[in-house]
Parts: C-alpha cells; sequence; structure tokens
C-alpha cells in the first residue's frame, strides 16, 4: 500500500520535521489547529489543515483518540504520523488506526504494548536472557509492598511509571524513611501523565551512562541498529544534550549492545523506528532499560551520522515496503551534537521562562541543522513544553564537532526571554565533558555553574544599566512618559545623550 | 544635569551594584570610553533588524536587552545571561550600605513560587519547625512535580496556598520564621 496522505497528529517542531520529509517523497500532509495556538508555525508547513481553532476543549486534540478518529475518518488519510509525546506510544490509538485500515507510523499496537507497559516489557528482556537491573517484573500495590522490594533489592532504589517515559513519575530514593513519601509522588505523577499509577522498582544504578540505540525494522523481519546516542548530560531525567557515536563505546561494546537491542525489537516483532536505552555503569557493564517505541526527539544526530532520513525510513517500513539498507551498509560518519535550546532559566533552576521571542538568529554554518517549531514573534506559553530549537552540529571527529557546536552557539542569538545556550557553553568548555568520562551526574555532581559568564561581561552589562539609567532619568526631567520600559531603545538616541552628558 | 532638580549637588559619579553587592563604578559624564581590568576601549552600542540591540567590545558583539526594570534595579541580559544590578548615586549607595549593615539579619524568609502551576501537596503546616531542605509542598509545572523545599531552618509561620490552587511566578507561598 502506497501513502498518499498523513495526518500529523502532533505539533511545534517534530511535525514541522514530519512535514519537511513528506514534501519530500511527495505525501500531502495535513496538521490540526488548535485554539491553543491557532497561529503555530507548524500550520505554514503542512499542506491542508484541519481547522479545531473554535473549539475549545478541555483534552487537547492530539490526547484525544476519538476526536482525531473522526478526524482521520472525514478527510480520508492513509496514513497518521504521531510524531512524539502525546498518542504516540498509545497502543489503544494505534489499534483504533489498524480498525479502519489507516496505517500508523509506527510499530504495531502489540508491539506498543508490551514495551510500553515497562513490567512487561522487563519480563520480555528476563525471558530473553537480556541484562536487567535488578528489581521486580510486577508493579508494585502499595508503600508497604515498595517497602519489603526496596529492603530486599537494597537500596539506592528507583521507582518507575509502569507506562512512563520522558523521567515522569520517577523517583529515587536513598534512604527506607523517604518511601513512603515518594512512594506516593511517583503514584500520582504517574496516574497524571499516563493515566496508570502503577509502578515498579528497580536498582539504582548510580552515575551511569545513558546509551540508546537506534532501531529500524520493517514489517519482513529486517531488523538493523543505526549506532548509538549517547545521552547521559540529563537533569532530573530529562536529556538536554544528545550525541552520536558515543566516546564509552569501543567497537567491540557497540556491536555487543547493538545485537542486544536487535534481539530486544526481534522478541516483540518489531517494526518502524525504535530506540533501546541501556544504562552503562564505570565497569562497562550495561543494562537494557526500556525500548521507545517511536521516533525520538534526538533522532537528528543519528541522522547526521549515518546519513538516513528516519521519518523516511519509517513511512517506507509503513506502507510494507522492505528495508533497502542491511547492517553492514551501516557507517558512522564523524560526530554529532544536539543541544535542545529550551526557553529556560539556567540561573534559576531550569524553571521555565515564559515570554515571547522577539529575535532568532540563527547560524547558517555548514554542517549545522536547526530543528525547530518556533519562529520570530511566537510565545513560549505554559500550554506546551519549552523548546525553542533543536540545534545539530556534525564534526569530523568529536572535537571538532565540540568545536562547530560552540561556533554555533555563539552566533545563535534569541532575544525576549532566557534560554538554556549559556548552560551548553559551559557543558562544551568542560573538561569531564571534553574528555568523555561524563555519566547522568555530571550536572549535579560535576558542573560548578549552571552558565558561562564572565566578569568581563558582568562590567559590561553594568555599564549597559547605568546607561539605561541615565537614560531614564533624562526622560523623567523632561516629563516624558516612558511606555517603553527603556527596551528597544534606537542606539543612535542614547548615543547623542551619551555625547550631550 | 538632571539627577531629580531639587539636588543642587552635582554628580560625579554612579555606581551599579550587583545582588552579591560587588560595585562597578561609571564616571558622570557618562562616556562610551571603558577600562574593564586592564583591557580598555571604546564601547559601541549597535542595532539592527536582525540583531536586534548588541554591544560592540573589543572586536566581539554581545546581545543585550534589559529584560525587567523595577525603579533603580535592571535585569539585563547579556549574552544569554541575567544579570541584576540596582543603580545609586553616592549619597544613594552610603544609605543602601548603612542599611545593610543596620539590618544585618533578616528574620523571615518568603518562599515564593519559582514557576507558575498548580500546587499538589502542602506537606507541611503552620506551626511546625523545619529543617532546611525539608520538602515543604508539591508544586506541578510543565507536567514535572515539583518538590519545594525550606531554604533556612525555621519554623512556618503562615501557609498561602492549598492544594489544588494555582500559582504564578513569585507568588508568595509559605513565610518561614529563620530560627533554629
Amino acid at each position: 500500500m502506497s501513502i498518499k496522505s498523513i495526518l500529523i497528529a502532533n505539533r511545534g517542531e517534530i511535525a514541522v520535521r514530519i512535514a519537511k520529509t513528506c514534501k519530500i517523497m511527495g505525501i500531502e500532509t495535513w496538521g490540526i489547529k488548535t485554539s491553543a495556538e491557532p497561529k503555530a508555525h507548524y500550520l505554514t508547513q503542512v499542506d491542508k489543515v484541519y481547522d479545531l481553532s473554535d473549539v475549545f476543549s478541555e483534552v487537547l486534540v492530539f490526547l484525544d483518540v476519538e476526536k482525531l478518529m473522526d478526524i482521520v475518518a472525514e478527510i480520508k488519510v492513509d496514513a497518521v504520523h504521531p510524531g512524539y509525546g502525546f498518542l504516540a506510544e498509545n497502543a489503544y490509538f494505534a489499534q483504533r488506526c489498524v480498525n479502519i485500515n489507516v496505517k500508523f507510523v509506527g510499530p504495531t499496537p502489540d508491539a506498543i504494548h508490551k514495551m510500553g507497559n515497562k513490567t512487561i516489557a522487563r519480563q520480555i528482556a528476563t525471558k530473553n536472557e537480556i541484562p536487567l537491573a535488578s528489581g521486580t517484573t510486577r508493579s508494585i500495590r502499595d508503600a508497604a509492598d515498595a517497602k519489603k522490594v526496596s529492603d530486599k533489592i537494597g537500596y539506592p532504589v528507583i521507582i518507575k511509571a509502569a507506562s512512563g517515559g520522558g523521567g515522569r513519575g520517577m523517583r529515587v530514593i536513598h534512604k527506607p524513611e523517604e518511601l513512603a513519601q515518594m512512594f506516593r509522588l511517583a503514584t500520582t505523577e504517574a496516574e497524571k501523565a499516563f493515566n496508570d499509577p502503577s509502578v515498579f522498582i528497580e536498582k539504582y544504578i548510580q552515575n551511569p551512562k545513558h546509551i540508546e540505540f537506534q532501531i529500524m525494522a520493517d514489517s519482513h523481519g529486517n531488523v538493523i541498529h543505526l549506532g548509538e546516542r549517547e545521552c547521559s548530560i540529563q537533569r532530573k531525567h530529562q536529556k538536554l544534550l544528545e550525541e552520536a557515536p558515543s566516546p564509552a563505546l569501543s567497537p567491540e561494546l557497540r556491536k555487543e549492545m547493538g545485537d542486544i537491542a536487535i534481539r530486544i525489537a526481534q522478541a516483540v516483532n518489531y517494526e518502524s523506528a525504535g530506540t533501546v536505552e541501556f544504562l552503562l555503569d564505570t565497569n562497562n557493564n550495561y543494562y537494557f532499560m526500556e525500548m521507545n517505541t517511536r521516533i525520538q526527539v534526538e533522532h537528528p544526530v543519528t541522522e547526521m551520522v549515518t546519513g538516513f532520513d528516519l521519518i523516511e525510513q519509517q513511512i517506507r517500513v509503513a506502507q510494507g515496503e522492505k528495508l533497502t539498507i542491511t547492517q553492514k551498509d551501516i557507517k558512522i560518519n564523524g560526530w554529532a551534537i544536539e543541544c535542545r535550546i529550551n526557553a529556560e532559566d539556567v540561573q534559576a533552576g531550569f524553571s521555565p521562562y515564559l515570554g515571547t521571542i522577539e529575535k532568532m538568529v540563527l547560524p547558517n554554518d555548514e554542517n549545522v541543522r536547526i530543528d525547530s517549531g518556533v519562529v520570530e514573534g511566537d510565545t513560549i506559553s505554559p500550554n506546551f513544553d519549552s523548546m525553542i530549537a533543536k540545534l545539530i552540529v556534525w564534526g569530523e571527529t568529536r572535537d571538532e564537532a565540540i568545536a562547530n557546536t560552540q561556533k554555533a552557539l555563539s552566533k545563535l542569538w534569541i532575544k525576549g526571554l532566557k534560554t538554556t545556550i549559556p548552560f551548553f557553553k559551559t557543558v562544551l568548555n568542560h573538561s569531564s565533558f571534553t574528555n568523555g568520562s561524563f555519566n547522568t551526574g555530571f550536572i549535579e555532581n560535576e558542573l560548578e555553574f549552571m552558565h558561562e559568564s564572565t566578569d568581563e561581561e558582568e562590567a559590561l552589562a553594568a555599564w549597559f544599566a547605568t546607561l539605561q539609567y541615565i537614560n531614564e532619568k533624562e526622560k523623567e526631567a523632561e516629563n516624558q512618559v516612558d511606555f517603553e520600559q527603556g527596551k528597544n531603545i534606537n542606539p543612535w538616541l542614547l548615543n547623542k545623550r551619551m555625547k550631550s552628558f | 544635569m538632571i539627577f531629580g532638580k531639587s539636588s543642587k549637588k552635582e554628580i560625579k559619579k554612579l555606581i551599579a551594584v550587583n545582588a552579591k553587592r560587588k560595585k562597578f563604578e561609571f564616571p558622570i559624564p557618562f562616556t562610551d570610553e571603558l577600562k574593564i581590568g586592564d583591557r580598555q576601549g571604546e564601547m559601541k552600542i549597535k542595532e539592527d533588524d536582525k540583531h536586534g540591540t548588541y554591544l560592540l567590545w573589543k572586536n566581539k558583539k554581545y546581545p543585550v536587552e534589559v529584560l525587567s526594570k523595577n525603579q533603580n534595579r535592571y535585569e539585563i541580559l547579556l549574552n544569554g545571561v541575567s544579570y541584576n544590578f540596582s543603580i545609586e548615586t553616592p549619597t544613594s549607595y552610603k544609605r543602601l550600605k548603612y542599611l545593610n549593615t543596620k539590618s544585618g539579619s533578616k528574620k523571615n524568609e518568603n518562599l515564593e513560587a519559582p514557576m507558575p502551576g498548580k500546587i499538589v501537596e502542602v506537606l507541611t503546616e503552620e506551626g511546625r519547625e523545619i529543617r532546611a531542605g525539608e520538602p515543604l509542598l508539591i508544586l506541578e509545572a510543565m507536567k514535572m512535580q515539583n518538590e519545594i523545599q525550606a531554604p533556612v531552618s525555621g519554623k512556618v509561620k503562615k501557609i498561602h496556598v492549598k492544594s489544588g490552587e494555582s500559582v504564578l511566578k513569585d507568588d508568595l507561598m509559605v513565610e518561614i520564621i529563620i530560627g533554629k
């Protein structure tokens, strides 16, 4: 079956990303306009827009299976691409698409269900002799049960949501006394986020590296991996910077872990793109953590070093094609780094920084790719995640990729709000990062300052603040009302005033 | 000179004071000739449609903007990093120093919401003795549940929020009386 039209059941940068590949493949794309952001950038990148901007619903359409099914039936598309987040890993939604003979661009409902439920995934891994951190393969009912299990495993332990992902519904417990409260927090968070309060407990591996393998599989039983991604730069289980390949893997270890990743995918008859996540400890022991049954946020680094368009591969597999690439064709070429440029205040614990993007100047260097769902004038609102853009940079070697990323960051100017840019500058300068020894404890244990700043820069800012003050005093003296509160003042006027002082 | 028409004294300098009370002094008349550490040069303010306002110092460009302003206090965003200054005259600086030494120890700590969100759970109660780092409430924001901890040890004086309530950034949540 050839796919001629796709409904993108998502928003933001991933909707833009999917539309881009569809355009190249000559596939018609549909986007959904919501009342939450009727002027969103992704709507300008799709061929057709389904307008729901007049409908004010409690549940966002991207989470509303019934509504999406109605739309699919009405516009008669061949396929639905769920992107990531929202319903991307919802087996029920995938099944509903299958039921009406509309292709869900992703794995089968059965594979989503098995890997989506982490306790079932653990059972499958155990059956296939895949290394796992010790823990439960069933869900934990109450705090007393949790205590019993944790005492047996030995502290520290980690509570994880059975239906979880993205760091939500996860809590680390170092001491038995913390357990009751953390259990309550994890279950309420899991219930809210995933509509499923069940959790399981496993041994907490202290400061491991987070290594994940990109899988691609077709419906004819062919499974390959496209190498690994290093995602250890994370804060509270939220990834901030990813790279491919990982400086921690030798070719032998890469092959070993890659083969295991393929084995897990085969165990659930996987098809489409998927990611097998591992924890790697300091002795190079690795543990299967989970499989994400969707395209990942950080997929571009893999595309950069392998040369394959993963969205294209997903669509080809969805229309029943065989993979034309074999494991032997996968060559890792150079190095790629992705920085997630989020609207967050790194000086205030990475809290979301809401506001309007007044200026966004992007680097246009060679080897730089920007995936973004916003443009100048757009607002970062509390309704959605805080991502502004993904900056993906390639280099021949890791050192070159780091240097190119630093250069690109210095050319990436965003005004109107605070972003994670100064954070990445300091990470890329840190010796643990440059020598590759960092692990998931990097931000908490090694990074002294969360942003890059010099005394000289502070003095420049002090000079500018003083100038603003003088300027306003002068205005007050002229009895003018300052509507602009000192923002966006014409520099020529400022210069003139300075000279007249 | 313009500073307050009542003031007869001419102001010779302005002082930008940061959050850690570090001083940056600038002579009046204000000049774009600047000396920072052992580097000296001319500062230029530039602006174009693409970049907005930026500073040009020693052949390097620094994006700059005022993020917020309150009376004589400015939050400047330079190269993506924000800096807070209060701008003082020599007289007001003296007063500031005097006031700081007089009321050296703060008695109360106001815990404000670090981000907009919803209170999921209040874990403490008024009158309770608390340790620094003890979780006081759970604030849900950007789909994450964040544990808000006591910044200091002391006693809970008043709780201003209830579970289920929404808060805006900087809303007062808990008042704490500092002390062991």
